[in-house]
């Protein structure tokens, strides 16, 4: 009767038999599709970065991005479908600035992902907020910021689990640089340390060759908040390498 | 329950005895339903109510009259209602929003006894819920014309509240709304600051002066009354009874004959 | 119909009026320190010329670090503090976190703003103690117009107390003054001052006092007779 798992992946809310939600793990499996993208986070701030797929030299690199500003003190870092990720920080903006209107404060780094988390998990609802689809979203995300908890990063992927790191890899490279950033990290390491490192293991998992058009990079520092580092100063992180 | 729109009798034509109107030149369908209606005063009312707490036990009575302006129109409408083994509340104000509360009040103690769950509405939670009640229908600009007491045993202690058409609402051991708040109010306090432990029968001889008084003076007051008690034997309506009044004295007034 | 049942004497229709508003009276009063807070406020709940009540404090802990007087119309007061308490249990379940004082005074501010057109008719005065440790106060009109100061007096004798407390906390006309800063013990005697001065101006103020002394350790309740006629 059930020859294959395609019996129970039609509906996107029904499980399998053995307790599986198969539209939501092939979701999962769709962010190993994407390019690779690398948070680090260091007792100075976070860093994020991320491999930019220049599959023609006829693109403009400049209008490829997977790292966003989420409100002064939050970035996002994306793999996947990010097309999808529009939705998402959307919302995430929306969040914090009624929050900051609200409240008068910055919302946490946590409570932005608890917030994207509730639209990621409302597919196939009928009842659903504007935003949500009949599917799950096929992006996973990094929110990196500075809340009063000091320097967060958390990952959350298509099911709207989301967990908190110190360091995590996302897209097609990440197992190969989840384990390179496990052999690398420490407590102690320095945000320039962190920048340095990201691109050390991008490079080492990238299929082209590394150089500032084809990464975009980010921090998240108490002193600076979000920013996004121009061509030079990746240029200037890469001379060391 | 609320905003009935009054149909009209005949769709889009006259009413009896009218002529048909065409409206020239307006293509719009027009109808004759009438705004919704609020109760913007009362016509039916009852007046004071009074509430005391006693040792071991709360009490409220209030007279049996239901005023149309000044017309005694009703002698026998009885204002306070038995909710249920620990609670009681008397009202004051429309008669009719009363009645409306009253029922709701009664389904509702009807529907939680359905339940069979051990839980009742105690003083406190119907006193909350009344609150709200009466404060949201005054944020629609439609009150409900009431001042009411609830009283009752709440974990064994002594409850008494005041809530009124706006939603103002305070715990008191001594209440009294309308005139009952210049005249009633005042002994009231006097006896519960002397004894704050008076017996059942100490309550309720204070509360019949009370609204002995209240009959003399106060124009809407009449003296026949009723009066619940909540003891922890449980609450009870006492059979009506009518104020001994002595007016012996009025001959003695002048100048109004 | 009815008109002519409600008919007066004198031949003009006579209709009753209701307003969904009372004012109900009552003081409060709040006053920073270094590394504390006072917030204060009579017990009185009045109507007109009668007492409801003598024993309704208008003041609302709401959390460890921040309380609220409220006064005014006490239907408001109850709804506001209600929907207050729910949204402060809400905020602490959505962000893992107690509501500091900042949060709780820019929240409000919305919440009075939202009904701009049908506003709560109640003076608020938020004290507690901020993020860095420091005694703050929050004042707001009753459409929410906030803002932070060191002490403030709102509700029925707050334009008797405001004066008395910017000569006596703020220093202000006198002339040769040293401006020393404000202990908690001169603090708390001079609220019961004020207070009871009050009482005897204002029919709307008296029967008790209740302060509220704010400190990185809690708060701790205070109360203090005051006139009772």
């Amino acid at each position: 009767m059930f020859l294959t798992r395609s019996e129970y992946d039609r509906g996107v809310n029904t499980f399998s038999p053995e307790g599986r939600l198969f539209q939501v793990e092939y979701a999962i499996e769709a962010i190993k599709l994407g390019s690779t993208a690398i948070g680090i986070q260091t007792n100075e701030g976070v860093v994020l970065a991320v491999e930019k797929r220049v599959t023609s030299p006829l693109i403009e690199p400049s209008s490829i991005e997977k790292i966003m500003e989420v409100d002064t003190h939050i970035g996002c870092a994306m793999s996947g479908l990010i097309a999808d990720s529009r939705t998402m920080i959307d919302r995430a903006r929306v969040e914090a600035q009624n929050h900051w209107f609200t409240y008068n404060e910055r919302m946490s780094v946590e409570s932005i992902t608890q917030a994207v988390s509730n639209l990621a998990l409302q597919f196939g609802d009928d009842d659903a907020d504007p935003g949500a689809m009949s599917r799950p979203f096929g992006v996973a995300l990094l929110f990196a910021g500075i809340d009063p908890k000091g320097p967060q990063l958390f990952h959350m992927d298509p099911s709207g689990t989301f967990i908190q790191y110190d360091a995590k890899a996302i897209g097609s490279g990440s197992e190969g640089a989840q384990q390179a950033l496990q052999d690398t990290y420490h407590k102690s390491m320095t945000l320039k340390e962190a920048c340095k490192e990201s691109l050390v293991i991008l490079k080492q998992v990238m299929e082209e060759k590394l150089n500032a058009t084809n990464v975009e990079m980010a921090t998240v520092t108490p002193q600076r908040m979000f920013k996004m580092f121009s061509k030079e100063e990746i240029e200037g992180i890469i001379k060391d390498i | 329950m609320e905003g009935i729109m009054e149909q009209p009798f005949w769709a889009n034509g006259p009413k009896p005895g009218s002529f048909y109107d065409f409206h020239a030149g307006h293509s719009s369908k027009t109808t004759t339903v009438m705004p919704v209606k609020h109760t913007q005063y009362p016509m039916v009312t009852g007046s004071s109510v009074i509430g005391i707490q006693f040792d071991g036990g709360v009490m409220i009575a209030a007279d049996k009259l239901g005023s149309y302006g000044s017309l005694a129109r009703y002698r026998n409408c009885s204002r306070i209602l038995k909710v249920n083994n620990t609670t009681i509340m008397g009202a004051g104000g429309d008669y009719a929003d009363f009645q409306f509360l009253r029922d709701i009040v009664e389904q509702r103690v009807i529907d939680e006894e359905c339940l069979d769950d051990g839980f009742n509405y105690t003083p406190r939670s119907l006193f909350s819920w009344l609150t709200r009640v009466l404060y949201n229908r005054r944020s629609r600009f439609n009150p409900l014309w009431n001042t009411v007491l609830v009283g009752g045993l709440q974990d064994g202690e002594p409850f008494l509240g005041y809530v009124d058409k706006i939603g103002t609402a305070y715990q008191s051991p001594t209440a009294a709304s309308g005139f009952g708040a210049y005249i009633a109010l005042p002994m009231l306090r006097e006896a519960y600051e002397r004894n704050d432990k008076m017996s059942e029968d100490e309550a309720k001889t204070l509360l019949e002066s009370c609204l002995r008084v209240l009959y003399y003076r106060d124009c809407r007051a009449w003296n026949k009354y009723d009066i619940a008690i909540v003891t922890h034997d449980g609450s009870r309506l006492e059979e009506s009874k009518t104020l001994s009044t002595d007016w012996s004295t009025a001959d003695m007034v002048s100048g109004y004959e | 119909m009815s008109l002519q049942m409600e008919q007066h004497e004198y031949g003009t229709p006579m209709q009753r009026y209701w307003s969904p508003y009372a004012m109900n009276g009552g003081t409060g009063l709040a006053v920073s320190g270094a590394d504390f807070a006072i917030v204060a406020s009579d017990s009185r709940l009045s109507e007109g010329f009668s007492i409801h009540s003598r024993d309704a404090p208008k003041t609302y802990q709401l959390t460890d670090t921040t309380v609220l007087s409220c006064a005014g119309f006490h239907g408001d007061i109850l709804a506001l503090t209600k929907y207050l308490e729910a949204r402060l249990q809400m905020y602490e379940h959505e962000h893992n976190k107690k509501m500091s004082t900042s949060a709780i005074a820019a929240m409000l501010s919305t919440i009075l703003y939202y009904k701009r057109f049908f506003p709560y008719y109640v003076y608020n005065i938020i004290g507690g103690i901020d993020d860095e440790g420091k005694g703050c106060i929050y004042s707001f009109d009753p459409v929410g117009s906030y803002e932070r100061e060191t002490y403030r007096a709102g509700g029925s004798a707050g334009s008797i107390l405001q004066p008395l407390l910017d000569n006596q906390i703020g220093f202000k006309n006198q002339q040769g003054v040293v401006k020393t800063p404000l202990t908690l013990q001169k603090a708390v005697q001079l609220v019961k001052d004020v207070f009871i001065s009050a009482a005897e101006r204002d029919i709307y103020t008296g029967d008790s006092l209740v302060i509220r002394i704010i400190t990185k350790d809690g708060v701790k309740t205070e109360t203090f007779p005051l006139r009772r006629d």
